[in-house]
């Protein structure tokens, strides 16, 4: 294939922005599929990701496109996860393309996110082309949206494309001036074979299948394959493109895109980012930018029904066969039992997980508070990694504790700037800077990490009514006074409700978190102390008084099924309750850790 | 067939109260002849069923609404049917009846009347949308016991939005001075579709368990058994016909919404007058919905209704619990008492009798 008709490109949206929608328009125009076929936004073929509306997958889809010169080219739209929790694979799949599609909601303009891609893009150097989309909509203001996002990117405001995804209007200038303003690429086609991975999934039937952009040489079916980062090497059964589906065409040349089926088993031994060469012929240097993705986000995760374990073991193994940023480890829990400790890349990850866990494997599950990773130096100058509450050593044990901080960037509107940076004060944040953009104000904050993962996003929604978005990076660990809050119940701690909070907030987190135990923790059949205590010491105490009747209905001819009914529902009520030592604790009482920043600050 | 306990449903009432969520037909009084004849087809279709009743209840609605003389005509017809000594009840409203009135029921036959009271404070009653007023309730129990009837019941209320503890002991005191034979004392239920519910009502439970704990205590102080959950009598008063339901035994509901159980199977006649009377004028059994009992659900309303009733409950009648094991456990906590095959709650146990159903049963 003549590179000079190769086009490769993402396209960079906020969710709901269009991305999908446009996807598919461009599926349609270049009839890749048929209309019959067109199942709305083909590219989000996962159900959660149909239902939320977002791309946790990146995939590469393969087009072809004759263009107003005459020419025939080829198209491969690599698609990216739209998520802050996801950003690495956004960035692997931005470095599979010469260029990028930013696509903005016309009545809504640019976002957190938006910008927080486009930055990694123009760091890559692509070619960005933008698009406004929705401008059928009527509260669309084009020209604003336009003069900001040519202002972002340092473009004339002339060359920002208007089009309509939905009605189809424009889409055709997008697909030209992909073609004319995109470059195409520019690797060596008979140098040493070099390919990047930008994503993988696991089949049932054919093990591991990655997604690979060819940068130089050739790689063809039957070929030894290796893995610059592990080492490993594979055979390469199959090779060939996504035109949706998958289409064997035997080779892939420089500048291409397309899949490699491997028949490995563990999606972990082709990661995401690595580099693909020839054994029989490597090239010297892998290409550049691989990071191995670490999890940010730590929680315990506890089958309901302790008979559950061996499923959700099975579970978690299934769904790390697709997920190589999933890590989980045994652990036990005193109220808890056997669980496991699982990390992610972030909220969305876990919640995406948990679901995944429940919906597709039909587990009852209780999370536990999430938390962040702790570096600890103990007083004999060992340090340790501490990822649960229970993990943290006694006091008189320890030099220091760092913690994760975040950089977050808000984007919000004038009127917004006091709630944003009142929460930010909160969640013991250090200003940075605030600048204005469009008719928003980009505030940015450092945070601790362990501030947002609590419930900093969803109060930094309903704060500012859903206007402010939000993106963060990770900037390394700072020393903080933090402590180990213990909660317990008829005098015994539950080392699963423990926190590790600043000490500075353990006094006021202790009592509400308390408080809300005791609205959550049903009437048992003798009275429950609940307690929060910081090194043995109570803190705050409520208690939850005995259940002393139960009975009084009436029961007589006709009451006698009703009854029955009644007697059945509270039945499966106390099933979703989790016995922890003598005390019924139901699951809303492991989350009522997770809303208690709201109180901590004082303000609502 | 052998059921020995009848109910009849008499739906009319004058209004619907607040709290109520029965079947009732407000007004409509034209239809009470064709509805009382409807009744009795009912009766006559389900007559192979019955052996000699040994208690009769007629309940509504407001059964007192009928006259009389069509509950007179009723218990007439039913006559033939009775055992010697059948206890035959009417739930009446204080409001809707005179002394003219008690003296016809007494003469037709009824030996037992049920007053739905609720309260004695104004502001409680009028809360409950009830249209008697407390000297109605007083002066009712006292006629008709003047009047010689055998037995006197009076419907109590606790937990009504705005009572107070100090209502409570108000109304305590007045049952006690009127000594009715025998009282029902219910916490007041928020049932979805009764006009409190959608007012936004809501139950304080702190002040309910208190409440309940004052009215056993009380009542026995004064001399009363508390012989089931809600209900006390004077020894020799206990309502024989509720104690049918309480030990599993057949009974045969007549009328619209009335439940039936006989053989293991239960039916409810839906509800509806003119469709009823419809139905019935055809010489078809009313429309009514079926629940087939195994022998598993039975064994275990055996325990739930069993429970209620201040007697050893013989577990070589009712069948083993789903998890025997439990029973010990109960007794160790204080709840359970394990005679030589017999189970008795004991009085903290019988203030919390679903958490013990649902640790002696795997389902329901």
């Amino acid at each position: 294939m003549d590179q000079s008709l190769i086009r490769n490109f993402s396209i960079i949206a906020h969710i709901d922005h269009g991305k999908s929608t446009l996807a598919d328009r461009i599926l349609e125009v270049t009839k890749a599929v048929s209309e019959r076929e067109m199942r709305s936004q083909v590219l989000d073929s996962m159900d959660l990701e149909r239902e939320r509306g977002i791309t946790i997958k990146a995939q590469a889809v393969r087009v072809a496109y004759t263009a107003r010169d005459g020419r025939t080219y080829q198209l491969n739209l690599i698609d990216t996860p739209g998520h802050v929790d996801f950003s690495y694979e956004v960035s692997r799949s931005l470095a599979a393309c010469e260029g990028a599609l930013l696509v903005v909601d016309a009545s809504q303009g640019i976002q957190a996110q938006t910008l927080a891609n486009t930055y990694l893009a123009i760091e890559g150097d692509l070619e960005i082309v933008p698009v406004l989309n929705k401008i059928d909509l009527p509260a669309a203001e084009p020209e604003l949206h336009a003069r900001a996002v040519a202002d972002l990117i340092g473009d004339d405001p002339d060359r920002v494309l208007r089009i309509s995804a939905k009605t189809g209007a424009g889409v055709t200038e997008v697909l030209e001036a992909i073609v004319e303003r995109m470059p195409p690429p520019a690797g060596d086609p008979d140098g040493p074979a070099r390919a990047l991975i930008f994503d993988s999934v696991y089949d049932q039937y054919r093990g591991v299948v990655a997604f690979i952009r060819v940068v130089d040489g050739v790689f063809r079916k039957g070929d030894k394959m290796r893995a610059m980062q592990t080492g490993l090497t594979v055979t390469a059964e199959e090779i060939g493109v996504m035109a949706p589906a998958m289409t064997p065409t035997g080779e892939l040349g420089a500048g291409e895109t397309g899949y490699v089926v491997t028949g490995l088993k563990d999606i972990g031994d082709l990661r995401v980012g690595d580099t693909l060469t020839l054994a029989s012929a490597p090239a010297p240097e892998p290409l550049p930018g691989y990071r191995e993705v670490k999890p940010m986000v730590f929680c315990g995760l506890f089958p309901v029904d302790s008979d559950e374990y061996p499923e959700l073991r099975d579970a978690l193994e299934k769904l790390s066969l697709n997920d190589a940023s999933l890590q989980w480890e045994p652990e036990t829990s005193q109220a808890l039992g056997f669980g496991f400790r699982c990390g992610f890349l972030g909220l969305l990850h876990m919640d995406i997980v948990r679901e995944r866990l429940e919906r597709e494997y039909d587990l009852e599950l209780l999370a536990t508070t999430p938390n962040v990773e702790y570096r600890v130096t103990l007083t004999t100058g060992e340090v340790i990694a501490v990822r649960s509450p229970s993990e943290l050593p006694h006091p008189s044990k320890i030099e220091k504790i760092e913690e994760p901080y975040v950089r977050c960037t808000v984007l919000v509107p004038q009127d917004g700037v006091g709630a944003v940076m009142g929460l930010c004060q909160d969640r013991r944040g250090v200003f940075v800077t605030m600048e204005p953009i469009e008719q928003r104000q980009q505030i940015v904050y450092d945070l601790p990490l362990a501030e947002i993962v609590l419930d900093f996003y969803d109060q930094l929604k309903s704060r500012t009514a859903g206007y402010a978005s939000l993106d963060y990076e990770l900037m390394g660990e700072r020393e903080s006074p933090l402590v180990k809050l213990d909660i317990l119940l008829a005098g015994e701690p539950v080392d699963a409700l423990s926190m590790i909070v600043h000490r500075d907030h353990a006094y006021t987190r202790g009592k509400v978190l308390v408080e809300k135990l005791r609205g959550t923790i049903p009437r048992q059949m003798f009275e429950v102390a609940v307690q929060a205590a910081i090194g043995g010491k109570i803190i705050a105490r409520e208690t939850v008084k005995a259940r002393r009747k139960d009975v009084l209905a009436k029961c007589y001819g006709g009451d006698i099924s009703r009854k029955r009914k009644l007697l059945e529902r509270q039945k499966e009520g106390k099933k979703r309750m989790k016995q922890v030592g003598r005390v019924e604790v139901p699951q809303e009482a492991f989350l009522a850790v997770l809303e208690i920043g709201e109180g901590a600050g004082g303000k609502k | 067939m052998n059921v020995r306990h009848l109910y009849l449903h008499l739906p009319f009432c004058a209004s619907r109260c607040g709290y109520c969520a029965f079947v009732v037909e407000v007004g409509g009084y034209d239809r009470r002849d064709a509805y009382l004849e409807a009744v009795l087809a009912e009766l006559d279709l389900e007559r192979p069923r019955l052996g000699p009743l040994e208690t009769v209840y007629m309940g509504g609605g407001t059964p007192t609404l009928m006259r009389p003389s069509r509950i007179a005509a009723l218990v007439e017809r039913l006559g033939p049917l009775l055992a010697d000594g059948a206890e035959v009840t009417v739930e009446a409203n204080p409001e809707t009846i005179d002394q003219a009135a008690l003296r016809a029921l007494l003469k037709a036959g009824v030996t037992r009347l049920s007053f739905g009271g609720q309260s004695f404070q104004p502001h409680l009653l009028r809360a409950l949308d009830r249209g008697a007023t407390p000297d109605q309730v007083r002066r009712a129990v006292l006629y008709a016991r003047g009047l010689g009837f055998p037995s006197v019941s009076l419907d109590m209320l606790f937990g009504v939005p705005g009572q107070t503890r100090d209502d409570l002991e108000r109304d305590l005191a007045e049952v006690v001075r009127i000594e009715p034979d025998h009282v029902s004392w219910y916490e007041l239920e928020l049932k979805p579709g009764s006009a409190l519910a959608a007012r936004g009502a809501t139950l304080d439970e702190d002040f309910a368990e208190d409440a309940y704990a004052r009215i056993v205590e009380r009542l026995e102080q004064a001399g009363y058994h508390w012989y089931e959950t809600a209900n006390f009598a004077w020894p020799g008063h206990e309502c024989r016909h509720s104690l049918a339901y309480w030990t599993a035994r057949d009974y045969l509901g007549l009328g619209v919404g009335a439940v039936s159980t006989v053989g293991g199977v239960r039916w409810r006649n839906a509800p509806g007058v003119d469709r009823y009377v419809a139905a019935l004028g055809r010489g078809e059994a009313p429309a009514r919905s079926r629940e087939d009992l195994d022998e598993d659900t039975r064994r275990r309303e055996r325990w739930m209704l069993g429970l209620r009733l201040d007697r050893p409950l013989d577990v070589a009648w009712a069948g083993p619990p789903d998890r025997p094991d439990a029973l010990a456990r109960l007794a160790d906590l204080g709840l359970v008492e394990n005679g030589g095959g017999t189970v008795t709650l004991t009085r903290d146990g019988r203030f919390v009798q679903n958490t013990i159903l649902n640790e002696l049963m795997e389902s329901w």
